[in-house]
């Protein structure tokens, strides 16, 4: 990382010149980035290498890029693969969308009302997200074998069951996290807004949402790349695999290290870390520069 | 949950625009509850009709409370919580309340099953084909309600027997080719077809024995699949009245002890028992067993330091990047951004996988390229392996602080910094004074919500070092980069060995209590939080 | 879907045409159904069974799903009744058929290995099989490896074990006779390791040792009268040597065996041509495409036999099934039979548990008979409940004389704690 200002000749620092004030102040960025680029992409590398080999394993040896062969993207066709990326997507939308609403109203209420019991509720929501769900499967599929009984769609393999489990979640996880960004509103936005009439609803939809975007594309990324990593819950509610989602479809091709094929899996990742890309770069555009200034209390 | 009278918020409103907003709002609240009403309906209907009691009580009992949360006036902050709250009580705290009930039971290995399901077991591995016993063509016949097998011996005869009356040779009957009686003189024929799909009766047919003789010793036929049947014997009855199997070749009766396991008068065991709850006994044994009491206090301090450590780590080096980069003059900012967030955009497992094989001590990148091949056991040790997981972690979720930070940075009001930067402060000065603090309002959440999900960060740990090194010094299979969620996951036995689902489940409560009261305690102690 | 549907149309094809075959080739089929205990073929009763609205639904993993899938396809069309194959990790399977058996949710059939048995048992979750009339084709290692306590639990169809692999090019294809034998070999071989063994990373791999361990007369648990007690055989004298053995040969010493191969990295050494001789199973055949191999059993590191554990794997019935007859019958009518055991084998070539199996269509056929031969002087993977308990402990312990701890204190101190946990 020592790149500051290597090309500044000694006579520089007594009469810094344009071109070296540049260096110092921003063009040492440039090859600081090279590295930090370096370390975010090179274990990826192997991913990407392994997907355009047959035989490929992800055990890091230096043999990158032996060989090159599509294969292994297209034996994707001859499995369930875009069936499950067609899942995860609906699934992980669905997931986000809901954390984001159910999120949002808990902690404008939170945020905007007095009640009783609301500090110890929202001390109590954080904590609840602490337990340690190890052993709740017996739980989770006791529960979803009752219910399915009752309304079948949201039995043991239905992927509304699931988007139900994760939006159990959506609370305890996400309250606390956009609390904190909603206080940053001030206050006297509401009262105005009242004054000239506006009911609790129409301060909360039209007033408060716009303002706080950024945090909710932060819970919305969050909640759809749980969703898009969960295996545990998933592997226990989808049985049949045209219900799978990425995460347990992929595992399966490599659970069994005695036939794990590294190859496809690793190109089904590359395929599949798109979406997730893709949301990225949408999103960022509200996640970064999205706060309007000074609405952060000072 | 319930509110406060007073909530000065909502008293002036202004009548004329209340009353339009009322009409509007009121007419989609009203459509959007005749749906809720309507679906509830249904559900307490269809589980009317399944005979869902649980399920019944719990929807009506939510249908009522989702009707007073939205149509009472006092009831305002419940309105904006009342849906994530029904998904969380059912999906979350439901389950706890599980697991809970979970722990003061004996569930786990050798006790998985109801007392009927063991039983049934008991009798299922107590029942032997007699030795070189023959099989004979079968099938299936009835006449009204009881049902019968007629079977073709080793000579041609047809004999047809029940569960009351042995076997005894019929006049008059054929078989077919294979030797299967097509007619019975006196009996109704049941056509495999029919015994197939009939699962009643099917299930009928395979509970049915027949037996062969007065004799009882000489054993009875059974069919598995329709079409043979075979001699054989059980030594082992269920006395109902006596609540106990009997071994008619030995003598002993198996009788429950309060551990649902059936234990003879001799002294020996069944192997299948039954769950039945225990009491208190799973949390004392977690509290109390040296043996799980130790290794689980170094598991729990690592665990807040791995959560702790990786948080802060994260979040220094991607806020760094940040005040690095959030810079105007830098061009192709967006490119840049876009490339160190690579490693957030790929599944948290295969990751750690790679590294896994990375991190490999002989034949890994990670030694070969930037440690000039020395043989560093990044995973073998247990302060490197520990150090290994922090730094894969890092490598995880910088991308998101970075973001997160930028978007935080870019919102600071630019009022205060320019004033600063006029009253001479440094920078390092103005981060710290002004930028740091700033900052922490919008991510201090953030943070903790952060800290809580690395608590509970399963996939890190599990796939990268599973928790070893083990412990050398302790009895139990953990490991000093476990957590508390693969200890515990460890010890449930689902992954191998002997399953233990209750004091899984018992330490779960337990973990969760201490680590609530921690948290409880050291919100409180927060200044942040004070303010709320 | 389109592709699976596509996958098992062919095997269903291929099923037929075999069918057709030796049927029109050979007077076996018909004199068959002559003979002396005659009960329906399948074919026979085919026409009368219709269980139409009737379902199957069996566990079965991605592997063996094709092999599956064809047996079904001629049970459904012959029958009307629906099979649904649900796939899962093979790994997933055990605790998730204990679990979800009680609850009436389980399958009535599922694939399984045959050490699962004692805690199936134990659970309550399994029922017993009869093997119909093809009784008498099964190996009869297989049949005893699915037999618990006196009783047949699953229909086994494939075994499976590990051998000695060898880099012919390197060391020609004479098995050696001992330890000190293959690693002179390998040395004189001029191959950069002589000999070269998984032991899964870090976690160690008790299994892949395991024939070494027997060599020195150490087995896992006391075995009487063929069966296996829950008595820990493999402390004393013998453990101990076995330790010291591999002490030896890890890393601190010979440094032959070693914590940073693992699975992938061996089979790339030995694919590399690396190593001169590895210890593997059939399922990694495939990895070795770049060399010319052969294989053969394990040579003795302590003077006795050394006797790889033997695995069996099978179809288990649920003791919930409510279909157990429909269960039953398609186990005994539908996949006992020659051709739905070929079937099974194509679609995944593992040593068969059923004679008259034509292996000739695996990749490589002789290295079937190297592997059979290494089965033949193993042992049963131990099947009672008391097995789940020692893998940690005998890994974890192993793992760590391989890194260079004491032998005989770590052994030993693994001993201990493995007989407490069994005890408590």
């Amino acid at each position: 990382m020592a790149t500051t200002a290597p090309s500044a000749p000694s006579t520089s620092r007594r009469q810094p010149t344009r071109r070296s004030r540049w260096w110092l102040e921003v063009g040492w960025k440039y090859p600081l980035a090279v590295l930090i680029i370096f370390y975010a992409a090179f274990p990826l590398v192997f991913v990407l290498s392994a997907s355009l080999d047959e035989g490929g394993n992800l055990r890091g040896t230096e043999s990158l890029f032996s060989s090159i062969s599509f294969e292994n993207y297209a034996n994707l066709n001859d499995t369930l693969f875009w069936t499950w990326v067609g899942n995860t997507l609906i699934i992980g939308a669905a997931a986000a969308v809901g954390a984001v609403l159910m999120g949002a109203c808990a902690a404008y209420a939170f945020s905007r009302f007095r009640f009783q019991g609301r500090r110890f509720s929202l001390t109590g929501l954080l904590i609840l997200q602490m337990f340690p769900q190890t052993v709740a499967f017996v739980a989770v599929f006791l529960l979803l074998l009752a219910l399915g009984e009752v309304v079948p769609s949201l039995g043991i393999d239905s992927k509304i069951a699931l988007i139900c489990v994760y939006w159990g979640t959506a609370l305890g996880a996400n309250t606390f996290l956009m609390y904190g960004f909603f206080n940053s509103i001030p206050s006297e936005m509401d009262e105005a807004a009242k004054i000239d009439g506006a009911t609790h609803a129409q301060i909360f939809w039209k007033l408060i949402m716009p303002l706080v975007t950024p945090i909710l594309a932060v819970v919305g990324l969050l909640a759809f790349v749980a969703a898009f990593g969960d295996f545990i819950l998933a592997k226990i509610i989808l049985v049949s695999n045209d219900n799978w989602t990425l995460a347990i479809g992929m595992y399966a091709w490599v659970s069994d290290q005695l036939t794990a094929r590294w190859g496809i899996f690793s190109a089904g990742t590359v395929i599949a870390a798109l979406p997730v890309l893709v949301l990225f770069l949408t999103l960022q555009r509200y996640i970064v520069g999205g706060l309007t200034s000074g609405s952060v209390k000072g | 949950m319930s509110t406060e009278t007073a909530t000065p918020v909502t008293r002036p409103e202004a009548p004329a625009r209340s009353w339009r907003g009322l009409g509007w709002g009121f007419l989609v609240k009203l459509l959007l509850m005749m749906i809720v009403n309507a679906v509830g309906l249904s559900i307490i209907m269809s589980a009317w009709a399944v005979e869902a009691w649980a399920v019944l009580a719990a929807s009506a009992l939510l249908l009522v409370a989702a009707n007073w949360v939205y149509f009472a006036r006092r009831t305002l902050p419940l309105k904006y919580i009342f849906p994530g709250l029904v998904f969380l009580l059912i999906f979350q705290v439901f389950v706890m309340g599980y697991t809970a009930y979970v722990a003061t039971t004996n569930y786990g290995a050798g006790h998985n099953v109801d007392k009927g399901q063991a039983i049934d077991a008991a009798l299922i591995n107590a029942e032997r084909r007699v030795e070189d016993s023959a099989t004979y063509p079968l099938t299936v016949v009835r006449d009204g309600d009881t049902i019968g097998f007629a079977v073709t011996s080793a000579s041609g005869a047809v004999q047809v027997g029940t569960e009351e009356e042995p076997l005894a040779a019929v006049d008059g009957a054929t078989a077919d080719g294979s030797g299967r009686p097509t007619e019975v003189p006196g009996w109704e024929v049941v056509s495999l077809n029919e015994l197939l799909s009939d699962q009643a009766l099917a299930q009928e047919v395979t509970q049915l024995r027949v037996p062969v003789s007065d004799e009882a010793d000489e054993g009875s036929l059974r069919t598995r699949e329709g079409s043979t049947a075979a001699v054989y014997r059980s030594s082992l009855t269920w006395d109902e009245e006596a609540d106990a199997l009997v071994d008619s070749d030995s003598g002993v009766t198996y009788t429950a002890n309060e551990y649902g396991t059936f234990v003879g008068d001799d002294g020996s065991t069944l192997p299948v028992g039954y769950r039945v709850g225990i009491g208190a006994e799973n949390f004392v044994k977690a509290v109390t067993d040296p043996d799980l009491a130790a290794p689980l206090l170094k598991v729990a301090a690592w665990t807040f330091a791995f959560a702790f450590l990786t948080v802060a780590t994260s979040f220094l080096l991607g806020l760094f990047f940040a005040l690095i980069y959030n810079d105007d003059r830098l061009k192709g900012k967006k490119t840049l951004r876009t490339l160190f967030i690579l490693p957030y955009a790929f599944p948290a497992f295969l990751t750690a996988l790679l590294w896994r094989g990375m991190l490999n001590a002989e034949f890994g990148v990670i030694n070969d390229w930037f440690f000039f091949g020395a043989n560093i056991n990044w995973l073998g040790d247990p302060w490197l392996a520990k150090f290994s997981i922090l730094f894969v972690n890092l490598w995880l979720s910088y991308p998101y602080w970075f973001l997160v930070c930028t978007g935080a940075l870019q919102s600071l009001p630019s009022e205060t910094t320019e004033a600063a930067k006029i009253d001479g402060a440094g920078r390092w000065r103005q981060f710290r004074s002004i930028t740091f603090p700033l900052l922490m309002v919008s991510t201090a959440p953030l943070a903790i919500a952060s800290f809580a999900f690395n608590f509970n960060n399963f996939t890190i740990i599990y796939m990268l070092t599973n928790g070893g090194p083990r412990f050398t010094d302790t009895s139990v299979p953990l490991g000093s980069t476990d957590i508390l969620i693969t200890a515990i996951y460890q010890i449930s036995g689902v992954a191998g060995g002997r399953a233990d689902y209750g004091l899984a489940s018992a330490l779960s409560i337990v973990v969760f209590v201490v680590v609530g009261i921690v948290s409880a305690i050291a919100f409180r102690q927060t200044k942040k939080l004070e303010e709320f | 879907m389109r592709n699976t549907i596509g996958k098992v149309v062919i095997a269903a094809t291929s099923v037929a045409l075999l069918a057709a075959c030796s049927s029109g080739t050979t007077d076996d089929e018909p004199s068959d159904a002559m003979s002396e205990e005659p009960t329906p073929a399948a074919s026979e009763t085919s026409d009368a069974i219709d269980a139409t609205g009737l379902s199957l639904t069996i566990w079965v993993d991605e592997n063996r799903e094709p092999a599956v899938a064809a047996a079904a396809e001629t049970f459904m069309e012959e029958t009307g009744a629906t099979v649904e194959l649900v796939q899962k990790n093979f790994e997933d399977i055990r605790a998730d058929f204990l679990a979800q058996v009680p609850t009436g949710e389980g399958p009535d059939i599922t694939i399984g290995a045959h050490d699962w048995l004692g805690a199936l048992i134990e659970g309550g979750v399994v029922n017993t099989v009869d093997l119909g009339e093809n009784a008498s084709s099964f190996a009869q290692v297989a049949v005893d490896a699915m037999t618990y306590d006196g009783q047949l639990y699953g229909m086994p169809y494939s075994t499976e074990t590990i051998a000695l692999i060898q880099n012919t090019d390197l060391v020609g294809e004479d098995a050696p006779a001992t330890w000190d034998d293959m690693i002179q070999a390998g040395i004189d071989s001029g191959a950069d390791r002589p000999f070269c063994i998984n032991t899964n990373g870090e976690t160690g791999d008790g299994y892949t040792m395991y024939p070494f361990q027997t060599s020195f007369g150490a087995p896992v648990f006391v075995q009487e009268n063929g069966s296996y007690t829950s008595e820990v055989g493999m402390g004393g004298e013998a453990g101990e040597a076995f330790a010291t053995w591999l002490g030896e040969n890890g890393e601190k010493g010979e440094g032959y065996i070693s914590t940073t191969v693992d699975y992938d990295i061996n089979n790339q050494l030995f694919n590399s041509g690396e190593c001169a001789y590895t210890i593997q199973g059939p399922w990694a055949l495939g990895s070795f495409t770049d060399v010319n191999f052969t294989v053969n059993p394990v040579p003795s590191a302590g003077g006795e036999t050394a006797s790889p554990f033997v695995g069996v794997q099978g179809f288990y019935v649920s003791s919930q099934s409510e279909n157990a007859l429909l269960a039953n019958t398609f186990l005994t009518n539908y996949v006992a039979t020659p051709e739905a055991m070929q079937a099974l084998y194509d679609a995944d070539p593992r040593l068969p548990a059923f004679e008259g199996v034509d292996t000739a269509s695996a990749p490589y056929p002789d290295a079937i008979a190297g592997f059979q031969a290494s089965a033949e002087g193993g042992v049963p993977m131990p099947s009672i409940p008391e097995m789940g308990s020692v893998w940690d402990f005998w890994n974890a312990a192993e793992s760590a004389i391989i890194k260079g701890a004491d032998p005989v204190e770590t052994w030993n101190k693994m001993i201990t704690d493995l007989t407490a946990s069994l005890e408590g």
